[in-house]
């Protein structure tokens, strides 16, 4: 597998406060590496860094096997950039801002305006492309800012939280759009302090807090290193304590807790665990409203990672 | 009274405005009112001159010198032709004289040598012009029969000193007053803008889509909102009114404590009041921040420049002042002028005035239905 | 390139009305209240007619000298015409002045003559320097005739024709023309400043377009500008590119404000078209590396950046007398460093020197400034802009 980006040992302090910390990793090609920490963990900050808009104080930062830096044109022409702000002009339409953008790459008139027409349907901006920014909503602006950084057909393509204050099916297009521009053959770097699209979204995930890499793997590794493998609720009208008692001794269970008529079943090892339960249930004739089973969230890797919520 | 409150909160935002034009007030205020004596007894007015000696300061030459000097206010100017010509470019100079070399000997030789003159051609320089002819023409006269220098200049002096008796009949403090004119003229400039440009800031916020679709749907009437703001507005002018009543009592002093003070006072209340329902007009009419100050601005010095704020009434066209009666402005700025020369309080010679003052509540009235108007039309958005 | 950003940056000037309220259409408007301001000014300054009375009582009747000076400085036809008179009792001539339809009347008692004003003032100054006139020149003729006639009855001459000698002396007086040499220039209307200073505003207001220019190409300024500087173009080139444009929209605002004041204002930037558009656009220029250097400078949104160019230019402005020509005058004669390193007043004088003087010594000085302070600004501007990367975004 080739490495797209590979970043050593990069170290960025502002004055005395380190915000990134010793960071390495590696960006394979073709996959969606997902860039997930809280607000201020470091990842605009990393991404600023790889492109080379910030000094930074150690370490070294390779893209397509090349060094970076600010004058390399050639690496940059492979580059997409979409920043968290939304960055349009105002004064110019959505047409417009996509071609203004676009001509920074690409110098063929032709070309350009097929990219163009690309990047908007890519995005599903086609009924807006006369629309001044100020006409559109949230979500569309931020499809726009979107088609601004990606039409010129990059290689490799960062995406810094662009789906922040999105409507839902703004947010289902945006994501579906990125999946299509990685199965046409793009590396994706995608920063995000929501969890679920990553789970949907990524092929691997980086964690981060603080400036430093806490885990590394896909989402299925990851809920790996959490110690529980599953939890099951059961909704109950009423139970009696002794069968809580005998609950927690039945096979895998962790522990058990009970609160409002809501048993919270949680397992070490997960097999059939749901399956036993209902059979307990049954066994015991125990009413119940609901039962149903999670896997683990990656908010609960982060949780037991840190200690604290991915999301305060 | 959240309305009352946010009004505050958003003023307190904006109050750099308010001391940027109150400090334009003060700075072009002061700058023009330097205090000079007041008197009721005569003064005459001195051109402004500049005298160039090529000559020897001796004999007819001196003595011109000395009588120029004495009716006028000689400038010191440095001594190249550049400084001088710009002096008289800029007016600090009314008028130069260029007294040629060896001036002395040719006029008493009945040479009758020619004097350099440079003129900026206005009424001091007019006046200069006078007092340098009278000089040598009575010289010119004595000198056919006189050849003596000594006698020549007595006779010419003697001549000269004959005075007329001068006798003032007015017991104004025109110094003062016109002072306190200007001061409020000026103030027209400064209330409109800030009011308008504050006013109007604080009415797009309050009617900027969002909020403005909250209070619409709040439990609040929106009869009762618009009453909270147009109470907050009333107030924060009589605030910023007072502010400047204050301050020209500061500035101006004594005559401020007279009836014409009083009714600059009168005048310049009823003004803010109007000046605040055009600054409600405008906040009902126009949404857009950057559109305001560019309105402001345009509307501010448009009728500062075209009432005589600035320049003062009598020097505009008549063009410009038949468009300035069309601005409340007009009214005002017309009323101070009045009160300059007024020196008896009767209904005749308040008639004016008053006539006045009811014309700029018309126009207040008038602003105010406009708002309601625009008001009423825009609670349902498009 | 060059020109797709070339293009695109005119594109996005044009059609931000905010931008273009300020830099085109505000100075249009602040010029037309000039004008109607300001046009009779002058005018007005110059010696108006004076309205004066007279008390008509028996001892002006019989005055002959105050009674022809009066008739020929009020007489319609006399083009050195001072007063209209107005003959009348002093009753009357008090309501006249009163009413403030005379400001003031002559009264002639026991040989006296006397003036009443209300107020002081220029124009009742010069009502009593005449009346001093007529009383100087009747003592002229009377010395002058009695010691004409002492002479003649010395020399033995007991024969002395009265009547001839008065005659000649009241010939004499009236026949001293003083002739003064007026080399002043005739171009000296003042107000024409207020003009150049209009010019100077809307050159250094260009600054905003230089800002602009620059906010949207910097990465530390602006995320747009962070798109400009991961794309595979050199940053230098794509703000050169912009910074052009904002000159070009600059200059043409410049362009129409020249024609708006030149042929519906009608002032007068003197003769020399080609002097007046170097400086123009020099001055432009140094509007624009002001905003450049701004835009680079400073680190805080184009609002503020905005504000810093405005208040700059306004207090440029004041003191190049904007707001009182005098400003100009006293700035540059008791404080002359400060104009000599503020642009608005480097343009003004420009103009005021290619209106007021022949020569073109201080026209170039003022060119060349502009040159230089544009220059130095510019380069800082490049070289913080060289810096390709930052320790903060």
């Amino acid at each position: 597998m080739n490495n797209i980006i590979e970043v050593k040992d990069l170290v960025k302090k502002y004055k005395e406060v380190k915000a990134i910390d010793n960071l390495s990793f590696e960006v394979h090609e073709g996959e969606i590496l997902g860039l997930l920490g809280p607000n201020g963990s470091g990842k605009s900050t990393t991404i600023n860094c790889i492109l080379s808009l910030l000094n930074f104080s150690k370490g070294s930062i390779k893209i397509f096997g090349k060094e970076m830096k600010p004058d390399a044109y050639d690496i940059k022409a492979k580059i997409g950039v979409v920043f968290q702000d939304v960055a349009v002009f105002d004064e110019l339409t959505v047409y417009e801002n996509i071609d203004y953008f676009c001509g920074l790459y690409i110098k063929d008139k032709e070309v350009r305006k097929q990219y163009v027409e690309d990047a908007i349907n890519l995005v599903g901006l086609e009924e807006f492309k006369k629309f001044y920014p100020k006409k559109l909503s949230g979500g569309l602006l931020r499809r726009l800012n979107i088609a601004c950084g990606i039409s010129h057909k990059p290689k490799l393509i960062f995406l810094d939280e662009p789906t922040v204050a999105v409507d839902p099916q703004s947010r289902n297009n945006i994501l579906d759009g990125i999946k299509k521009l990685r199965d046409d053959g793009a590396t994706i770097v995608y920063t995000t302090h929501y969890m679920e699209e990553v789970e949907i979204l990524c092929d691997r995930v980086i964690i981060l807090d603080k400036g430093k890499v806490l885990a590394t793997g896909t989402t299925d590794e990851l809920k790996e290193l959490a110690k529980i493998e599953e939890k099951v609720t059961v909704e109950v009208n009423d139970i009696d304590p002794k069968y809580i008692e005998e609950v927690k001794k039945l096979k895998n269970v962790d522990d058990v807790i009970y609160t409002n008529n809501v048993l919270l079943i949680t397992y070490k090892k997960g097999k059939n665990n749901l399956v036993d339960m209902i059979d307990y249930l049954k066994k015991e004739s125990i009413n119940y409203n609901k039962i149903y089973s999670e896997r683990p969230t990656l908010n609960d890797v982060f949780l037991e990672l840190t200690g604290k919520e991915l999301r305060d | 009274m959240t309305v009352f409150k946010a009004f505050w909160k958003i003023l307190n935002k904006n109050k750099f405005i308010i001391i940027m034009y109150t400090a334009f007030l003060i700075g072009f205020g002061g700058f023009n009112m330097q205090t000079s004596e007041n008197t009721t007894s005569y003064v005459a007015t001195k051109p402004d001159i500049l005298i160039v000696n090529y000559d020897e300061e001796k004999g007819i030459t001196k003595d011109l010198i000395r009588y120029i000097s004495d009716n006028s206010n000689i400038v010191d100017i440095a001594d190249n032709e550049e400084a001088r010509n710009d002096a008289l470019f800029y007016r600090d100079v009314n008028y130069i004289i260029y007294i040629p070399e060896n001036y002395n000997n040719d006029f008493m030789d009945g040479k009758n040598p020619k004097i350099d003159i440079k003129s900026t051609g206005d009424y001091q320089s007019s006046f200069a012009e006078m007092l340098v002819t009278r000089y040598v023409k009575v010289a010119n006269i004595y000198q056919r029969m006189v050849k003596d220098e000594d006698e020549l200049i007595n006779k010419i002096n003697d001549t000269l000193s004959k005075e007329t008796e001068v006798e003032i009949t007015s017991k104004l403090d025109t110094n003062g007053l016109s002072k306190a004119a200007f001061y409020y003229n000026f103030a027209s400039y400064s209330i409109l803008a800030a009011l308008v440009y504050v006013i109007a800031l604080i009415l797009s916020s309050f009617k900027n889509k969002n909020i403005h679709k909250r209070t619409t749907v709040s439990k609040t009437h929106y009869r009762t909102i618009n009453r909270q703001l147009l109470l907050s507005n009333c107030i924060l002018s009589i605030i910023l009114w007072l502010f400047y009543v204050v301050l020209s009592f500061i500035l101006i002093g004594k005559v401020m404590f007279s009836t014409q003070g009083l009714m600059y006072l009168l005048n310049s209340f009823v003004f803010t009041m109007c000046a605040t329902t055009m600054a409600l007009l405008i906040g009902n009419l126009v949404t857009n921040k950057d559109a305001i100050n560019g309105i402001v601005n345009v509307v501010a010095l448009g009728s500062s420049f075209l009432c005589g704020a600035f320049v003062p009434m009598e020097w505009l066209p008549d063009s410009v002042l038949k468009i300035a009666h069309l601005l409340p402005t007009y009214y005002y700025i017309s009323t101070n002028e009045t009160l300059k020369t007024l020196e008896e309080f009767n209904f005749e010679t308040l008639k004016p005035i008053i006539t006045n003052m009811a014309i700029i509540l018309g126009f207040a009235v008038l602003f105010m239905i406009l708002s309601n108007v625009v008001s009423k039309k825009k609670r349902k958005i498009a | 390139m060059f020109r797709h950003n070339f293009k695109y940056a005119l594109k996005t000037l044009f059609r931000n009305k905010t931008l273009i309220f300020w830099t085109f259409a505000f100075p249009i408007i602040l010029g037309t209240f000039f004008n109607m301001a300001f046009s009779n000014i002058e005018s007005s300054e110059k010696l108006s007619i004076i309205d004066i009375a007279i008390i008509e009582n028996d001892e002006f009747k019989n005055n002959e000298i105050f009674k022809s000076v009066f008739e020929n400085l009020s007489d319609e036809n006399n083009k050195d015409r001072l007063f209209s008179t107005t003959y009348t009792s002093e009753d009357e001539a008090k309501q006249l002045l009163e009413n403030k339809d005379i400001i003031g009347y002559l009264k002639i008692e026991n040989n006296n003559p006397k003036v009443v004003f209300t107020t002081n003032g220029i124009d009742q100054t010069i009502f009593k320097y005449v009346t001093e006139e007529v009383t100087q020149t009747s003592e002229i003729i009377k010395n002058l005739s009695e010691e004409k006639i002492k002479q003649a009855i010395s020399s033995g001459n007991f024969n002395v024709n009265y009547e001839e000698i008065y005659n000649r002396i009241v010939e004499l007086t009236q026949n001293q023309d003083v002739e003064l040499n007026n080399i002043s220039n005739k171009k000296i209307s003042y107000t024409m400043i207020e003009f150049y200073t209009l010019i100077a505003m809307a050159c250094l207001y260009g600054g905003i377009l230089g800002v602009v220019a620059i906010n949207q190409n910097l990465a530390n300024m602006s995320s747009k500008g962070k798109r400009v500087s991961v794309a595979p173009t050199s940053k230098i080139k794509v703000i050169v590119s912009s910074v052009l444009a904002s000159y070009i929209t600059q200059l043409i605002g410049i362009a129409i404000l020249f024609v708006y004041t030149i042929f519906v204002l009608k002032v007068d930037y003197g003769d020399n078209l080609g002097l007046i558009i170097c400086l123009a656009m020099a001055g432009s220029l140094a509007g624009l590396s002001m905003g450049t250097f701004v835009g680079t400078v400073f680190k805080a949104n184009e609002n503020a950046k905005t504000g810093i160019i405005i208040s700059v230019t306004m207090l440029g402005c004041f003191l190049s007398g904007m707001m009182g020509i005098t400003m100009k005058y006293i700035v540059d004669k008791n404080m002359p460093i400060i104009n000599k390193l503020n642009p608005a007043s480097m343009i003004t004088d420009g103009f005021y020197s290619l209106y007021y003087y022949d020569t073109l010594d201080r026209y170039i000085f003022n060119i060349v400034s502009l040159l230089v302070f544009a220059f130095i600004l510019i380069t800082i501007s490049y070289i913080s802009i060289r810096r390709q990367k930052y320790d903060s975004i």
